[in-house]
């Protein structure tokens, strides 16, 4: 039974199952999970954003794929899943931040940018009449959105296709999003007390990140951004950025070398466990 | 001032009520005052037809020019104000406010309202606002302004006293020194105001004075004006 209803109910967007799921919904929540990974952290100084890039050949320019965007000066976001679907929903949240820094001469909230991301998630369907929607289809991408609104506090949001919204603090989404989300939290925890400082989270960002991704972590196959305190035209204020490259080396760098000395102290520790054994 | 209703056979969507307003920036506050009267031609419509409202615990918007026009516009800045607090929860500043209705005027750029608007408030320096616009939403950031029948009696007064135009007893770089405090403003409000109705037929009967400062809000005493 189950599975004939979940035949004759996972075509339809327009229909919920006996159930009431949403299979189309579903699918696009796994659709995510086929992409590459990508990091989300936010501090009290502000918020970072790290994502993975497959690059699947050896000619392909590392550069040309781009999983994370700025939407504002203020705001960032990656994105994971079926990138180019992350297309409409960027041009849509880039033409509400700048409608309402037309409108009201200010900076839109993070709240509201990523809020109108997540209605434009359920703007999807079959035409009525002279309304057309969007998309045919749920989209097949998660987001997450970083900024910085101008009272200084950063925030970190997460959009899904199902159209939720959620402020959080950490954050993984796409192919590795249950092994990194767990190793962020035990991290969050025991490394920083759950307060790290912005370099801080860019290396638990990146390091995490190193640790999901089936290829070797280097400058080219990853993004790092963040957003913080900067200067735009001469003035200080909430300033949405890349990492440079040298940093984004040294870095990796570091997370090498840490973990190069973390394995050689466990194969030492093992090493002296072996020896009692016999 | 010339009753426009109608020109021959001509219809004239547009007519002056008359009345004033006045605004005057301070460090840490503003003043806004606006007669009550409204008429049309010789005759009074009404002696008591407030031209400023609260829009916000931080602003007021006063209008002259055409009432239906003023209150119809008022009604739009309202419902936008209230959509803008449930959209991103928090109340709009005087800044985000003077911007959205400088756009607003302007989106009627053809059919014009007939009004000239003043907002009012304590920007996000906590430092007192005065914005003015032209008709079609052309918006300046001021000191003060005075706008309505009464315009040309009040703004040059101010501009002598509060902006210290072509004064040769005040240095440019001694001004500071010399703007008013919140009761001087005040005084200075209801001193001209008595003056506008002494002479002009258009402005009377009561002066709403709305105080604005960051610490105590809005508030609005009511004096009387000239009834005749």
């Amino acid at each position: 039974m189950s599975e004939a209803s979940r035949s004759d109910y996972d075509r339809g967007v327009n229909t919920f199952s006996p159930e009431g799921r949403f299979y189309q919904v579903e699918y696009a929540l796994e659709a995510i999970k086929l992409g590459s990974t990508a990091i989300g952290i936010q501090t009290s100084e502000g918020a970072v954003l790290a994502a993975e890039k497959r690059v699947t050949s050896s000619l392909l320019v590392p550069s040309s794929i781009e999983k994370i965007v700025k939407i504002d000066d203020h705001v960032g976001c990656a994105v994971a899943g079926l990138t180019p679907d992350s297309r409409i929903i960027i041009e849509h949240a880039r033409g509400q931040a700048q409608s309402h820094k037309f409108t009201y001469d200010e900076p839109i909230l993070v709240r509201s940018v990523s809020q109108s991301v997540c209605d434009l998630a359920l703007q999807f369907g079959e035409s009525v009449g002279e309304s057309k929607p969007k998309m045919s289809r749920p989209f097949g991408v998660a987001l997450l959105i970083a900024g910085m609104d101008e009272d200084e506090k950063p925030s970190l949001y997460h959009c899904e296709p199902t159209g939720t919204l959620v402020k959080t603090r950490l954050k993984a989404i796409g192919g590795g999003q249950e092994g990194a989300q767990s190793k962020l939290e035990a991290d969050f925890e025991k490394d920083y007390n759950e307060n790290p400082t912005l370099e801080q989270a860019k290396h638990l960002a990146l390091k995490v990140l190193k640790e999901v991704m089936e290829d070797k972590i280097t400058k080219t196959n990853i993004e790092l951004s963040f957003v913080t305190m900067g200067e735009i035209r001469g003035k200080k204020a909430p300033l949405f950025q890349y990492e440079n490259e040298e940093a984004l080396g040294q870095l990796i760098e570091r997370i090498e070398r840490e973990k190069r000395e973390q394995d050689a102290l466990e194969f030492g520790e093992s090493g002296d466990r072996m020896e009692e054994d016999h | 001032m010339v009753p426009t209703e109608h020109h021959g056979d001509q219809w004239e969507p547009y007519v002056d009520n008359g009345g004033s307003t006045l605004a005057i920036a301070g460090e840490d506050f503003v003043v806004i005052g606006s007669d009550t009267r409204s008429s049309d031609g010789y005759n009074i419509n009404t002696r008591y037809d407030p031209k400023a409202f609260k829009f916000t615990n931080n602003t007021v918007l006063a209008t002259t020019g055409y009432r239906a026009d003023c209150k119809s516009m008022a009604k739009s800045v309202q419902a936008q104000i209230t959509k803008y607090a449930h959209d991103h929860g928090k109340e709009m500043s005087v800044e985000a406010m003077a911007q959205m209705l400088s756009i607003m005027m302007y989106q009627k750029r053809f059919f014009s309202y007939y009004v000239f608007p003043i907002v009012a408030g304590i920007d996000k320096e906590g430092k007192g606002a005065v914005y003015s616009y032209d008709p079609v939403g052309n918006m300046e950031r001021v000191g003060f302004r005075a706008f309505g029948s009464s315009s040309a009696l009040l703004q040059p007064f101010i501009d002598d006293q509060l902006g210290f135009k072509n004064r040769a007893d005040i240095k440019p770089e001694e001004r500071e020194l010399h703007l008013p405090d919140l009761q001087q403003a005040k005084n200075i409000i209801t001193d001209v105001f008595n003056g506008a109705a002494e002479r002009d037929i258009y402005t009377g009967d009561g002066l709403q004075l709305f105080t604005i400062t960051k610490e105590g809000g809005i508030e609005l005493e009511e004096l009387p004006l000239k009834r005749d």
